[in-house]
């Protein structure tokens, strides 16, 4: 058995590494990918909040666009070769519910993982996305796995993201 | 069945299409001015990022060759007028401590944008942090007659000290900025008024000065990064337009906000307001409430 240290994703950060990790992280409307190398066994995550960077701010991994190309770099500055990666991507939840379709933030940030996935052509394996719940996950960055549970609404109104 | 239309409802039926049509191209002629909009910004940032590197090189030579000119000359002075050297460290102390600030924007900046930051929570004593941080300014202020003007927030119980959960590390380099940026922006022989409460377990501290001001079209382009409003070469104001920037994102970690109130030549205020930190349920999810969790799924 390895010996797996744990760690806890915080919103617009990421995480990769050579060490054998099991990443907590707890997501809302926000969407994460996984990132896993079966090769050289390693992975990386991203927790990315909001769609776009419009240009406003830091550019940050905040956003999706910019979330998913900095894990990228950061999984092929470990060794990764881009074609053997592979994605999941979990959250997008649309926990506050809303009629307008601007404020469907779940929705924008999985159609964004998506789009950037195919545009950096790493195919997605598997996937636990939308719905009115929000989830915690943990990714073992050693074998790849993901465990997810959903989580009950009433009990954590806060600390979505 | 016949299904006739009369020529005044196919009429009214082609108006309302038209009308339809007439909205969605309206609609796609704003989103598309919005894309325009949002190209230019993107263009401008990145070429401010690549004029940031040629500003940046200023902002760091002009320094270093003053403090390694100030040292030589120190090194050469006779004994007898070694009052001279007084003033010599002062300027010294001055550019390292410019230097050291820019650096450490800077590198905040860099973990931001790697998204290799995130926030250490300790109870942290406010009161004494921002006077920490006004000590640091101390000369910086003294330099343009400005004077501190601090309100603390007093517990009711006074023997006890205000203590709040937070990141005292982010909290210091954000007020840092505000407090270096209502100097550098204050008309001389002035006061920086600076308030701390409590109000619904948020903390608030604003940062006021009586100086140039801002105008209110350039209330949001100010948090941009390598923004500057003012970056002519005449600019009496050295920086690099990164320090807003980067207390608004350290801000945003902490789930907090950031007003601005100013207008042009009457000064502005900026107030930070930033929710205690619930340490115990922010993270690790511990297995004391693993019960709210549903089944795992394994991915």
């Amino acid at each position: 058995m390895i010996e797996i240290q744990k760690y806890f994703l915080y919103p617009s950060t990421l995480f990769a590494s050579h060490t054998p990790t099991s990443v907590n992280t707890i997501l809302g409307s926000c969407v994460a990918i996984c990132l896993y190398d079966p090769v050289l066994k390693i992975g990386g995550i991203n927790h990315f909040m909001l769609p776009l960077w419009n240009g406003q701010g830091l550019a940050s991994p905040k956003y999706g666009n910019i979330a998913a190309e900095k894990l990228v770099d950061k999984m092929l500055l470990l060794g990764s070769q881009k074609s053997n990666l592979i994605a999941k991507v979990f959250g997008g939840a649309e926990v506050i519910e809303s009629n307008i379709k601007v404020f469907n933030i779940g929705t924008r940030n999985i159609a964004i993982a998506y789009e950037m996935l195919e545009s950096l052509k790493i195919p997605i394996v598997a996937k636990s996305v939308g719905g009115k719940l929000g989830r915690k996950i943990e990714f073992n960055s050693f074998t790849g796995e993901v465990k997810q549970r959903f989580i009950d609404k009433d009990a954590s109104k806060n600390n979505l993201v | 069945m016949t299904n006739q239309l009369s020529d005044s409802d196919l009429l009214a039926e082609l108006k309302q299409r038209f009308e339809e049509n007439k909205k969605a191209l309206e609609d796609l002629k704003n989103l598309n001015e919005e894309l325009i909009q949002v190209n230019k910004k993107l263009e401008e940032s990145e070429s401010l990022k690549s004029h940031f590197v040629s500003n940046i090189t200023n902002e760091i030579i002009n320094p270093f060759t003053s403090i390694l000119g100030l040292s030589k000359a120190i090194l050469s002075v006779d004994k007898e007028n070694w009052k001279r050297v007084f003033s010599m460290i002062a300027l010294i102390h001055e550019e390292a401590f410019s230097l050291d600030f820019q650096f450490r924007n800077i590198f905040v900046a860099a973990k931001i944008e790697a998204g290799d930051i995130y926030p250490e929570i300790f109870t942290v004593d406010i009161n004494n942090l921002v006077d920490s941080v006004l000590e640091a300014f101390k000369y910086e202020a003294k330099k343009k007659k400005l004077i501190f003007k601090v309100q603390h927030h007093e517990r009711l119980d006074k023997t006890k000290s205000f203590v709040f959960k937070t990141d005292p590390e982010k909290l210091k380099l954000i007020l840092s900025n505000l407090i270096r940026n209502a100097i550098n922006f204050s008309f001389e022989d002035n006061q920086i008024e600076i308030k701390i409460w409590v109000s619904e377990n948020d903390l608030k501290i604003y940062v006021k000065d009586y100086g140039i001001g801002i105008s209110k079209e350039n209330h949001t382009i100010i948090f941009d990064r390598f923004n500057r409003l003012d970056s002519g070469i005449n600019s009496i104001n050295r920086g690099h337009g990164l320090g807003l920037s980067v207390s608004k994102a350290l801000i945003d970690m902490l789930k907090g906000r950031i007003e601005v109130d100013s207008e042009i030549e009457k000064g502005a205020c900026f107030t930070i307001i930033i929710p205690e930190s619930d340490a115990h349920s922010e993270g690790f999810a511990s297995d004391a409430n693993e019960t709210f969790f549903s089944d795992v799924e394994e991915f």
